[in-house]
């Protein structure tokens, strides 16, 4: 027997089962074939077009929203370019290195620095984000030193930025991401999950006007989502510019006349419906929202009893008290019951069936007509008037003159008021009865109305009838400063009450404030005509809610000057007492600032001893 | 011609089976080939490096690989126990003072370099059992001759799975278990043995990481996860399926170049080139394999001891094994388990090791011409 055959008998049996592992190789390795042949060629069109989609992105890039000027061309809201830091640890050869400078620059510890960057390293993330928000200096000095720094980059992201903080805010409103209940309703159907848009007020009334038209990125991403190359690009279309008809200057009268209050002021041109100021105090500072809030912001803003968030010119409804006196003076005159001479004699008390209805003023004040009856916001005389007018002229009167019905100015949240309705039901059956006649004309009981309607309705009678559409965005412009729309004044309707009737109650609100009520609102060569409003908190002693004060509803309402209205201001104060006295200097302090006359020198003690106190 | 360069060859460098040789070296050639372009242009300054790196290897295996055709098998022979002893201290070094990384300690740092002791375990146990066979090689009929290379086998697979790197765990399971039942290890003791491992398996399961239960379990559920660990299979699937027939061309592997596919130039790479050279080139790179390991197989059946044809064989399993199951993950016909294709993926060690056992492939073919 040869060595050959020696060796392969012995080896027989391993060489059948290496025959055997070689037919089994080959039947695994022509599986893979198989596999090969169903992916790349079955299955290879479906794949390809899956490998497409897989690698083109579109990116949004956002458009700067436009400017809001106020009508001066004050700028009131602008686009600040924020800048933050990213590392993209791949792209650092020596992150050691490049982290050590980028301590250097930002003044902070390259430990923490080399921390962040090696923890974003094989980060599905894509960069790292180091600092948000790096100021100018830093953005410098890391320009310049780039090449020494790779793999670190600086993104821009406009910022929307309220130069004035606070002040207008509940106004122009605010910017955040729109919200995810927002996404799934029908109006934000074209929006994307964490697109901005203006939240309140003005900036979300005239979105589509400010918000431009956001461009795009065709770009290859990779699976990280990281962008690789630009393929295509369309630039974004900056927003258009908004020029208000407010004055930046007299809002920030007003906001400091109501610092510390909670109430509301509006100004607006009695013979056009600009609103000229407008403030609801306390306000809150829309800036936070263009940063990422925090809960804790959020809490607080929501949680504050005084609902900062609140535009209380259109949401607030407050029972109107004396300045509703207007309205009832006017039923009477309309329907012929009074005449400016007719007197009512005033004791302090005023009867009705079983029902005692007293003045303000203890003892009362004696024999009164119709102006001095305005000018001394009488009680009896009012009590007297509303039901010889009945109730259905009042509130034919009060709706003529834009009472519960939203004044139109267009934001959001306008609440309507409450003026009730023409009485169906005799008072036998439950219905109305004369004492309620009796109590909403004087402005209490079932009549509320919003700052927004008083200041209207006070246009409305120093205009000599026009209730005009209240309007705060005089025209939309284009960067180019080319017009794209322009709003101007318009008329809600020429109220059916006679002229002359009103040309009486005009009368009664100059004597409120040269010799009634209204006193701390006189100015020396300014005709001023105003009214007083102190209306009690009902809502407050029904509910025991206590939340603190229970003091009344401070309310002034005025134009001027009384020959040639220029400007009509209406303003609440809650719970501030009286309005001859908490409400009608704020009102005269704006006045003061819109005619640009001195400051009266009035030492405080004397307002004090100022005769009429009440209502 | 061809017989003039044979005579030749023969004569100046007698028995070199040069074709063999181009296989290997062309598939490193082509590693190098497929990791510069599947880094793009707009990968890191790293990735894009690595195809140099990987050039300065294959120069390196070559090296080595010419050491080992070189040096007589039977020194080789002699120092299979030290060998194997040295990297078994080597893995339990990587246990205690091993570099990090990608989740597991698997490396040993010399200098500026990583060196993966668990890599060369593979052919150093395929060398050992070898020797071992031959030494026994009268006992093959006593089961009990089985005993002590399955506790060899068990020993540096337990540090490697406590790297934890399941993949080389595995293969060092397969290419031992290849070789006791080609040495005549009955079927019915490695079911037994396989009853007595499935009785351990869940204690094992226990030191698994999450991520390699997670690509257990996805294997079995393959659409329980698409954006975490099926994210891999997913994305290979696509880049692969999407060469077509003739694939994309040269450097258009987008899949594999954005990155969509990670470790695309280790344990993923067979993908950059299905999608670059589609179907063909697919068919092309097994064909080179399916020549590379019947070259082995027949050396193995061809062989005139034990120890040669241990070797060989064992060699061929690894290869075959390490081919079989990467394709198949690639393709999402296997669990996603870390193993390289040979010669082809990226790394040091393992470029090296399989260099080494290709220089063993020929040393062994050359000694065949001797005779």
């Amino acid at each position: 027997m040869s060595r050959e055959r020696e060796i392969s008998n012995r080896y027989a049996p391993f060489q059948k089962r290496i025959r055997v592992a070689a037919v089994l190789v080959s039947a695994a390795v022509l599986i893979l074939v198989l596999r090969l042949w169903a992916l790349q060629i079955l299955e290879g069109d479906r794949l390809f077009q899956l490998s497409l989609n897989n690698r083109l992105r579109l990116r949004p890039v956002e458009a700067p929203r436009g400017l809001i000027f106020d009508r001066n061309e004050e700028v009131m809201v602008e686009n600040l370019a924020s800048f933050d830091l990213y590392a993209t640890p791949e792209d650092m050869p020596d992150i050691e290195d490049t982290t050590r400078r980028l301590a250097e620059i930002l003044q902070s510890s390259p430990d923490e620095l080399r921390q962040r960057v090696s923890q974003g390293q094989g980060s599905q993330l894509g960069p790292v984000l180091l600092r948000k928000g790096v100021d100018e200096r830093i953005v410098a000095a890391i320009e310049e030193q780039k090449i020494d720094l790779p793999g670190v980059s600086l993104r821009v992201r406009p910022v929307r930025t309220y130069p004035n903080g606070g002040s207008a805010a509940s106004l122009l409103g605010y910017v955040a991401e729109v919200s995810q209940a927002q996404l799934k309703s029908k109006e934000f159907r074209d929006f994307r999950p964490g697109e901005t848009m203006g939240q309140a007020g003005v900036e979300r009334r005239y979105d589509a006007f400010i918000r431009g038209v956001d461009g795009g990125e065709q770009v290859e991403v990779d699976a990280l989502g990281k962008v690789s190359r630009l393929i295509q690009q369309v630039e974004p279309q900056s927003g258009f510019s908004l020029h208000l008809t407010l004055d930046n200057r007299l809002q920030r009268v007003a906001e400091e006349a109501l610092q510390g209050k909670s109430g509301a002021l509006i100004a607006v041109h009695p013979s056009t419906g600009e609103i000229l100021a407008m403030v609801s105090q306390p306000s809150y500072d829309p800036n936070q929202f263009s940063q990422r809030m925090t809960p804790d912001q959020w809490r607080k803003l929501t949680g504050d009893p005084h609902h900062p968030m609140q535009n209380k010119g259109l949401q607030g409804q407050y029972a109107p008290g004396s300045i509703f006196k207007l309205v009832t003076a006017l039923a009477a005159l309309e329907k012929g019951s009074i005449t400016p001479e007719t007197k009512f004699s005033c004791d302090g008390a005023f009867s009705l069936g079983s029902h005692l209805f007293h003045d303000w003023k203890k003892g009362g004040h004696g024999a009164l007509d119709l102006r001095q009856a305005i000018a001394n916001s009488c009680n009896i005389y009012f009590y007297n008037t509303a039901l010889k007018a009945g109730i259905g002229e009042i509130t034919r009167v009060a709706r003529e003159l834009g009472l519960g019905a939203p004044s139109g100015l267009g934001l959001s949240g306008e609440a309507r008021g409450i003026i009730p309705p023409k009485p169906t039901v005799p008072p036998e059956a439950g219905g109305w009865y004369p004492g309620n006649t009796v109590m909403a004309g004087i402005g209490q009981g079932m009549v509320t109305v919003t700052p927004m309607q008083a200041v209207m309705m006070v246009s409305a009678i120093a205009n000599g009838g026009s209730l005009y559409r209240p309007w705060v965005v005089r025209k939309v412009e284009t960067l180019d400063r080319e017009v794209i729309e322009e709003y101007g004044s318009e008329l809600v309707r020429k109220v059916n009450i006679d002229p002359d009737n009103l040309a009486i109650v005009r009368e009664g609100m100059q004597a409120v404030v040269s010799e009634g009520t209204g006193g701390r609102a006189k100015i020396p060569g300014l005709r001023v005509a105003g009214k007083t409003g102190t209306a009690q908190v009902v809502e407050n002693k029904k509910s025991g809610s206590q939340r603190g004060d229970q003091r009344d509803n401070a309310w002034f309402v005025a134009f001027a000057p009384a020959d040639n209205p220029q400007i009509a201001i209406a303003v609440v104060v809650e719970h501030g007492g009286f309005g001859g006295q908490v409400a009608a200097p704020i009102a005269k302090s704006l006045l003061e600032a819109w005619f640009k006359l001195p400051k009266e020198q009035r030492p405080a003690q004397v307002a004090e001893a100022e005769p009429t106190e009440g209502d | 011609m061809e017989a003039h360069l044979m005579l030749t060859s023969r004569r100046v460098l007698p028995a070199f089976d040069w074709r063999l040789i181009a296989a290997a070296v062309g598939l490193a050639a082509l590693s190098v080939l497929i990791i510069y372009s599947t880094s793009g242009m707009h990968a890191s300054l790293f990735r894009r490096s690595l195809y140099l790196k990987q050039a300065t290897w294959i120069v390196m295996g070559v090296f080595a690989m010419v050491l080992l055709c070189v040096v007589p098998y039977r020194t080789t022979w002699s120092l299979a126990y030290p060998l194997y002893a040295f990297l078994l201290v080597a893995l339990l070094l990587v246990a205690l003072i091993g570099r990090t990384g990608m989740g597991a300690q698997r490396w040993l740092s010399i200098g500026s370099f990583a060196f993966q002791p668990s890599e060369f375990m593979k052919l150093s146990l395929i060398i050992l059992l070898a020797r071992y066979f031959e030494d026994h090689k009268d006992g093959l009929h006593t089961p009990r001759i089985f005993i002590l290379p399955i506790i060899l086998t068990l020993v540096p697979m337990a540090f490697v799975l406590r790297q934890p790197d399941l993949g080389t765990a595995i293969m060092l399971l397969l290419i031992s278990t290849s070789i006791l039942v080609v040495m005549g290890l009955k079927i019915r003791y490695l079911v037994l043995l396989g009853a007595a491992g499935a009785a351990v398996a869940p204690v094992l399961w226990h030191f698994l990481h999450d991520y390699q239960k997670n690509r257990v379990l996805v294997f079995i559920y393959p659409d329980m996860d698409p954006m975490g660990a099926g994210y891999h299979v997913a994305q290979s699937k696509i880049a692969v399926g999407s060469g077509g027939l003739i694939g994309k061309g040269w450097m258009a592997a987008t899949q594999s170049q954005l990155n969509f596919l990670p470790e695309n130039h280790t344990d993923f790479i067979f993908a950059g080139l299905a999608e670059q050279w589609g179907f063909i080139g697919s068919l092309g790179l097994l064909l080179v394999y399916a020549y590379l390991l019947s070259r082995g197989l027949r050396l193995a059946k061809d062989a005139h001891d034990l120890f040669t044809m241990v070797t060989s064989f064992g060699i061929v399993c690894m290869m075959a094994w390490q081919v079989v199951i990467n394709v198949g993950m690639v393709t999402g016909i296997m669990p996603v388990v870390g193993i390289p294709l040979p010669l082809l993926s990226y790394g040091g060690s393992s470029m090296l090791m399989n260099m080494l056992a290709v220089g063993f492939l020929l040393n062994i073919q050359k000694h065949r011409y001797l005779y």
